[in-house]
């Protein structure tokens, strides 16, 4: 489904910051991949040019076997099918939660006004937050905020979502209501891919861990293999830390 | 009471006799007419250019745009209203005979420089997860502008917008180079014909201020409105 082809990644006005050195992956439909690794290591940026929020200096993305990093591509179309939810929620604070939801499908021709709102109201009624659905984003705590945002990238009916520590920005007591959101869609069968520091919630649902560091993946495996035998030392170190 | 009536004879002999009054009060009309028309045209211009502005700074293709903008908030921020007044009836539109809507749209020239800081300010103001969160729904980058950055952006600096009308108002007072009675016009005009150089000049310092006032108010109100929304 997505597929990234030696990708490196530079930030700076001389490229001197060198944050991605070169990857390449393979995300396969129905997978649940979760990135993990220590502060800086180039997780979120990866994850960000999957959908082209940052893009890659070097190297090519593919989605459904499009590359998406041919200039030509219109890359508004492809996003449609990329869900993505963001640390800090990043909700439209002027519009009413349920106007969050279907501004996209609506503005996007996806569906009419009345579908979405049909359908923003189902997905509301999934997470438990129906009752909001008027609320503007400053009266809703932060839980309330990621599951809306979820529900925001899921209304676009996106093949794939990605996961940019979306509970790392939360009180501890409300990581647990957007883990459970999170876990239900794995249950779909979403394709996901998740940057996260919430190793319990890693080695429940991710069917393959990626470790990275230093802007490169240095360890992969299933759940078994990186939280019970990790082979790498930086893999050894980091996990002793966190867990 | 003696001089309490003189001066209501006074009061009387400038503003009511020939109906003198209806000068001042068509005078008014082309003051409001010029300072919202005026406003209109600096908030479009102004929204403009921030955008273009906002776009150029990641977007090589655009820096000619930007170019141009540059020299034209140069050129405008750099010369008196009073001269633009004067090169627009004078060297631009030499046919018009009505200076109203000549005077409306420099002042909506002018204003445009000052609303498009005021308004980048405002798009700059607003957190980029904002863009980033329309971006990755599939949205363009005009659009996103359009539905999620502007709506708040104005928000943000609809006190300033109110602050430029407010500016607005009192700059066009210099209308009157150009052919236009507006209120501080008329003003003159019965002054000139009355010979009464007080109450004409007092009254029409009333006017405006009561209007400045009355916006205060209104912007006040509005203010709080838009804020129901607002982060906590």
């Amino acid at each position: 489904m997505i597929r990234v082809e030696n990708i490196e990644k530079c930030f700076g006005d001389n490229n001197e910051i060198h944050v991605l050195k070169g990857i390449d992956e393979v995300i396969e439909k129905g997978e649940r991949v979760v990135i993990i690794g220590p502060s800086g290591s180039g997780k979120s940026t990866f994850l960000r040019c999957l959908n082209l929020m940052e893009q890659p200096t070097k190297g090519k993305v593919f989605f459904e076997g499009k590359e998406i990093t041919d200039p030509k591509v219109n890359i508004n179309e492809v996003r449609q099918k990329i869900g993505m939810v963001f640390q800090h929620f990043n909700l439209f604070p002027h519009l009413t939660v349920l106007q969050n939801i279907t501004l996209a499908p609506v503005k996007l021709k996806r569906m009419t006004k009345e579908e979405a709102e049909r359908e923003a109201l189902r997905l509301l009624e999934m997470v438990g937050l129906a009752d909001r659905s008027d609320a503007y984003p400053s009266q809703l705590s932060g839980g309330q905020k990621q599951r809306i945002a979820i529900v925001r990238a899921l209304c676009m009916k996106p093949d794939v979502m990605l996961f940019d520590e979306p509970t790392s920005a939360l009180d501890p007591e409300m990581v647990g209501e957007v883990l459970d959101v999170m876990k239900n869609l794995a249950d779909d069968g979403m394709t996901m891919v998740v940057v996260t520091h919430e190793m319990g919630f890693a080695r429940e649902v991710a069917n393959r861990i990626l470790f990275m560091d230093d802007g490169k993946i240095t360890e992969q495996g299933t759940p078994d293999e990186i939280f019970g035998n990790p082979k790498n030392e930086r893999t050894k170190e980091f996990l002793s830390k966190v867990l | 009471m003696e001089w309490l009536n003189k001066w209501f004879d006074r009061l009387y002999r400038t503003f009511i006799v020939d109906d003198r009054y209806k000068t001042l009060i068509s005078g008014l009309e082309k003051t409001l007419i010029i300072t919202l028309g005026a406003l209109l045209i600096g908030v479009i211009i102004g929204t403009i250019i921030a955008i273009i502005k906002v776009f150029a700074a990641d977007n090589k293709k655009l820096r000619p745009l930007d170019v141009l903008c540059n020299i034209y908030l140069t050129v405008i921020r750099g010369t008196p209203v009073v001269v633009q007044l004067l090169i627009s009836f004078f060297i631009i539109f030499v046919w018009a005979k009505d200076g109203t809507w000549v005077a409306t749209v420099t002042f909506g020239i002018n204003s445009g420089a000052y609303v498009a800081e005021v308004i980048r300010s405002g798009i700059m103001a607003i957190d980029a997860g904002q863009m980033e969160a329309g971006r990755s729904l599939g949205l363009s980058k005009i659009q996103t502008m359009k539905e999620i950055i502007l709506p708040q952006a104005f928000k943000n600096v609809l006190p300033a917008i109110g602050n430029e009308m407010i500016a607005l108002l009192k700059e066009t007072s210099v209308a009157g180079y150009v052919a236009v009675t507006d209120l501080t016009k008329a003003a003159n005009q019965i002054k000139n014909t009355t010979y009464d150089s007080i109450n004409p000049i007092l009254l029409t310092a009333i006017v405006y201020l009561a209007i400045v006032m009355l916006l205060t108010k209104l912007l006040s109100i509005m203010e709080r409105r838009l804020r129901k929304s607002d982060k906590s």
